[in-house]
């Protein structure tokens, strides 16, 4: 009963790469704001080690345990979500009231909900797996339920969180093999609200498009992209070198949040992206695995349901670094800056290490 | 298999999560790979920061390579207020070096911007004045090479040279004809500063400036210094409106030197009228030629074998009747019967106008328009004009009379240089040009050359030019242009007296345009020079006494800057009575005492030594000297 160990350094790895790069960073905001350096690296490498002892402990908890607290888990996120929207309680940081702040660290309710919702949808998809023939009544109960927990996001607001939510749902309900053509209706909806939304008011359509040419717009819309351009672009095949980034220098906004892989490309290159990249291919495909090689059909939905999650994190993430798609505040992760955020992450790993232990080979 | 259709839709998704993944990955490639000298070259310049280092102008070279138009080296203060550290500190260093208020130095250094600069204080330090700012070592202080134009001779050629603007921009003349070339580029100290501007620990680099273009004139600058000098001088003399003189190689076309009255200072040029700045008279003024213009009457006429100079005669009563008009001569009483050397040499008008008659409208104005009057010369200058010549069909029998001795025509001085240089040449017109070629400053290498450039072949018979040579060395010699005869040199050329017409359109009372060309040696002409003189005042208003003078100083500046040799074949001065008469020394040497006496009549003689042989002669035998001079011999 072996944990798949692949998965599990290749997390590691991936973890202490981003403190790494979360110093390389960050030093020169960090001395700027704080008069000290390793603020960032020291808050981070806190929560790293914490991060990989849950990991390990939560690989051990059997996953039953999250099937039959299902509902309780659900509720709790919900109070939560609730809760942070009360001024007093929730804390504004960067525009969204989104957070409990406790001391200089904080937490983020709608980052545990990613990890409820995932719990709750897999049960009731793997509960209702002989409903899945009625689309109307086998979708559109838990439609409701990510469109309510969407909607509480969208009021912190939260935009970024709330997206990967619902399109990594959508995608799990997409898995069970429902009937396709209610995701085409789900598409028109979409479609339709989009081309309202833009013709009540065209300056929309303006922001969507600014990411093709930054340049229209230098120093509003396009700012963060030029910058992030201007530190992927002359970092080359093997890049400036660990440390030698020139946009951390005040260039490029708080590099060692959602930018850092900009940061990456900078200092390695293609080279490191390359790598990169591959580590994080590599831990989904380990994921993959374990989710095809599982014969429950709630740890199935769950192993994918979590890992999918993450992967369209960070596949959004890097796509708003290298100018594919507009702007929108989604973190790396295991990389970016951020404990609550890494907290997270380690733990949807724990729970699929958890199902890996499991599987027969 | 079970749960085989949840297993194929996951499968789907990974494959479409890897394929989103290559996107990246290409993208990136794209980004680092095809976009990367555009995005690498942006990027430096957001990191970067440049102090400019300012490029020297090209200079302006003589043909020897003698600076005319060079540059002044000048010290700049600059500012980086980021890179300032204790702005209390350095304000107070400089404002005691630089004599600036300590509360204005401090605004100067807190300034939010990314460069400043202390004006006027801050220019034009001097070499000590900067050396004590450097050895302050202030980060964030920096001395900038700055370079402006140096016209070292002030005036000297200022019209063809022009003057440049306060960036050192060419703004008129040859500085704005090949600003281009005279331009250079402009260097720079790079830093690497971060998002806030201040300066990151990385080496900074040095672009060095590179200098604009040389242009290489075909001025002597020491025969333009005799020319300005010549100029000057007889502005002062006769408090004259104006002046031009031209010194030109009739072989080739290069312009020698080129002056013109008023001119002015380019250094101050927004002190004087845009008339004065922008009016190079050598070339853009258009005025009736008067008697120099004869030259082209005679040398059609010789070249249409209407006349035979030496043998036909012509009898001048005064005055000769055109269509009922009487066009007078210059002498009252008429110059009586003359060949038509003589003619030339007396200047003759009433014999000048039997020539046009000869000739007839149609040769006479042909040969005007052979000659390229009427019509730019192409000399590489801006504000050439054409002039005026009359049109064919308006000539009537006076018009012909009075065209055929310079009136009623209205030419540039540089069309008159190269009309009498292509007669005097053998008959080949070239076009007059002033730069010889544009060339690298540090390695002196010639990006471009101007050669001589033959505009027209065989413009007249050789022998016709042989001739017209002959006849002005006997103007020279015998006749009008007596002033500017040199002892032992031969000299040819024409006087010319022109009355300025006046704003009614009549011709001005007492005011004049006294002009001489003249050109040596006269057998194998090497100069041209022409001189003209606009309105002097206080003196006999003729050619020959005003402008032939100057014409023969800038001609004996020749002889000395380019060694001509003397030349005993040419022809002996006509003395008048009042004049002082030159004579050889006889070869007395190996004589007897009462020989060498008897060939030396009219020397006062002395001896030294006893004996009866002479020996040896002082001035030595075959000088020059004036009548009645003292001949010293050594007798044995």
């Amino acid at each position: 009963m072996k944990k798949d160990n692949i998965l599990y350094f290749t997390t590691i790895i991936l973890a202490i790469f981003g403190s790494i790069m979360i110093y390389s960073s960050s030093y020169v905001w960090a001395s700027y704001k704080f008069g000290n350096a390793f603020k960032y690296v020291i808050n981070q490498g806190i929560f790293l080690i914490v991060g990989v002892v849950l990991m390990s402990l939560i690989s051990r908890i059997k996953y039953k345990f999250y099937k039959d607290k299902a509902n309780i888990l659900l509720l709790g996120c919900f109070i939560l979500l609730v809760l942070v929207l009360i001024p007093g309680i929730g804390v504004v940081r960067n525009g969204s009231r989104s957070w409990f702040g406790f001391g200089s660290f904080g937490l983020q309710p709608s980052e545990l909900s990613k990890i409820g919702l995932v719990i709750f949808t897999a049960r009731y998809l793997s509960k209702n797996d002989k409903e899945k023939k009625v689309t109307k009544n086998f979708v559109l109960p838990i439609l409701g339920i990510i469109i309510l927990f969407f909607g509480l996001i969208m009021l912190e607001p939260d935009f970024g969180t709330g997206m990967i939510i619902v399109c990594a749902l959508i995608v799990l309900i997409f898995i069970t093999g429902t009937n396709l053509s209610i995701f085409v209706k789900l598409g028109m909806v979409g479609l339709i609200s989009i081309i309202a939304l833009i013709i009540i008011a065209p300056y929309r359509l303006k922001r969507i498009t600014s990411f093709l040419n930054p340049w229209s717009d230098p120093l509003g819309s396009g700012f963060q992209i030029i910058q992030s351009l201007y530190a992927i672009g002359p970092g080359g095949l093997l890049g400036y070198g660990f440390l030698n980034s020139r946009q951390k220098h005040f260039y490029l906004p708080e590099p060692q949040t959602d930018f850092i892989f900009s940061i990456i490309s900078e200092e390695f290159g293609f080279l490191g992206i390359f790598i990169v990249t591959s580590l994080f291919l590599l831990i989904f495909y380990r994921c993959i695995k374990i989710a095809i090689e599982t014969e429950d059909l709630f740890a199935k939905y769950l192993v994918f349901g979590l890992s999918f999650m993450l992967i369209f994190q960070t596949l959004l993430n890097l796509m708003v670094v290298v100018g594919m798609i507009p702007v929108t505040g989604v973190t790396l992760p295991f990389i970016s800056y951020g404990g609550s955020s890494l907290l997270v992450s380690m733990t949807m790993v724990g729970i699929i290490l958890n199902v890996s232990r499991k599987n027969v080979h | 298999m079970f749960q085989s259709v949840q297993n194929g839709r996951i499968k789907m998704v990974f494959i479409l999560v890897v394929v989103i993944f290559i996107l990246i990955v290409l993208r990136v490639f794209y980004i680092q790979v095809i976009e990367y000298e555009k995005l690498n070259t942006l990027a430096e310049n957001l990191w970067s920061r440049n102090l400019p280092v300012q490029a020297d102008r090209g200079k302006i070279l003589d043909r020897n390579g003698k600076v005319i138009a060079g540059n002044e080296t000048t010290s700049t203060l600059v500012l980086i207020p980021n890179q300032i550290k204790n702005k209390e500190e350095v304000a107070k260093s400089l404002s005691e070096i630089l004599g600036v208020s300590y509360e204005e130095m401090l605004k100067h250094v807190s300034k939010r911007t990314s460069i400043e600069r202390v004006h006027p204080e801050g220019r034009d330090l001097s070499y000590e004045v900067a050396d004590k700012i450097n050895s302050y070592g202030y980060d964030g202080v920096y001395l900038l090479k700055e370079t402006k134009r140096y016209y070292k001779y002030d005036d000297l050629l200022a019209h063809v040279i022009g003057y440049v603007g306060i960036d050192n921009q060419g703004l008129s003349g040859l500085e704005l004809l090949y600003d281009k070339y005279l331009t250079g580029t402009d260097g720079s100290i790079k830093y690497f500063s971060d998002g806030k501007g201040n300066k990151l620990s990385m080496p900074e680099v040095y672009v060095a400036p590179q200098s604009g273009m040389n242009i290489n004139l075909t001025i002597d600058l020491d025969l333009q210094l005799v020319l300005e000098n010549e100029l000057n001088n007889a502005a002062k003399k006769y408090n004259a409106e104006g002046a031009i003189g031209i010194v030109m190689n009739p072989n080739t076309g290069e312009v020698m030197a080129m002056s013109s009255r008023p001119t002015f200072s380019p250094i101050n040029y927004q002190n004087y009228s845009v008339e004065t700045i922008n009016r190079n008279l050598a070339i853009w003024s258009s005025f009736e030629p008067g008697s120099t213009f004869k030259i082209l009457t005679l040398t059609a006429a010789i070249n249409e074998g209407v006349v035979n100079v030496f043998e036909d005669t012509y009898y001048d009563s005064g005055h000769i009747n055109v269509s009922g008009s009487n066009l007078h001569c210059w002498k009252t009483e008429g110059h009586g019967t003359q060949t038509y050397v003589q003619v030339v040499e007396n200047s003759c008008n009433p014999g000048f106008v039997v020539l046009g008659q000869k000739l007839g409208k149609e040769r006479l104005f042909e040969y005007i328009d052979r000659f390229g009057f009427g019509s730019k010369t192409g000399i590489d200058l801006n504000g050439e004009s054409n002039g005026i010549i009359f049109d064919l069909d308006r000539v009537g029998p006076l018009e012909l009379a009075t065209t055929a001795f310079g009136q009623g025509v209205s030419v540039t001085a540089i069309q008159q240089v190269n009309a009498v240089s292509t007669i005097i040449n053998g008959g080949n017109m070239y076009t007059p040009y002033i730069v010889s070629s544009i060339s690298e400053d540090e390695t002196g290498i010639i990006i471009e050359e101007f050669k001589p450039k033959l505009k027209k072949e065989n413009v007249i018979k050789k022998e016709t030019s042989e001739l017209v040579k002959y006849v002005l060395e006997s103007v020279v010699a015998n006749g009008s242009g007596h002033h500017a005869y040199i002892e032992g040199y031969r000299v040819g050329g024409k006087t010319g007296t022109a009355q300025k017409v006046g704003s009614d359109g009549h011709y001005m009372v007492g005011n004049y345009i006294l002009s001489f060309m003249g050109f040596i040696p006269a057998n194998d002409p090497q100069f041209v020079v022409y001189i003209a003189v606009d309105g002097a005042k206080g003196v006999t208003q003729y050619g020959g006494t005003v402008s032939a003078p100057i014409a023969g100083s800038v001609m004996k500046s020749l002889i000395n800057l380019y060694d001509i040799k003397s030349d005993p074949e040419g022809m002996p001065r006509a003395y008048m009575w009042y004049e002082t008469k030159y004579v050889t020394v006889p070869d007395v040497i190996n004589m007897s005492k009462k020989d060498a006496v008897q060939a030396l009549v009219g020397f006062q003689v002395e001896y030294s030594g006893s004996g009866d042989n002479v020996v040896s002669v002082s001035p030595s035998p075959g000088s020059r000297v004036k009548e009645g001079s003292i001949v010293k011999l050594m007798l044995n």
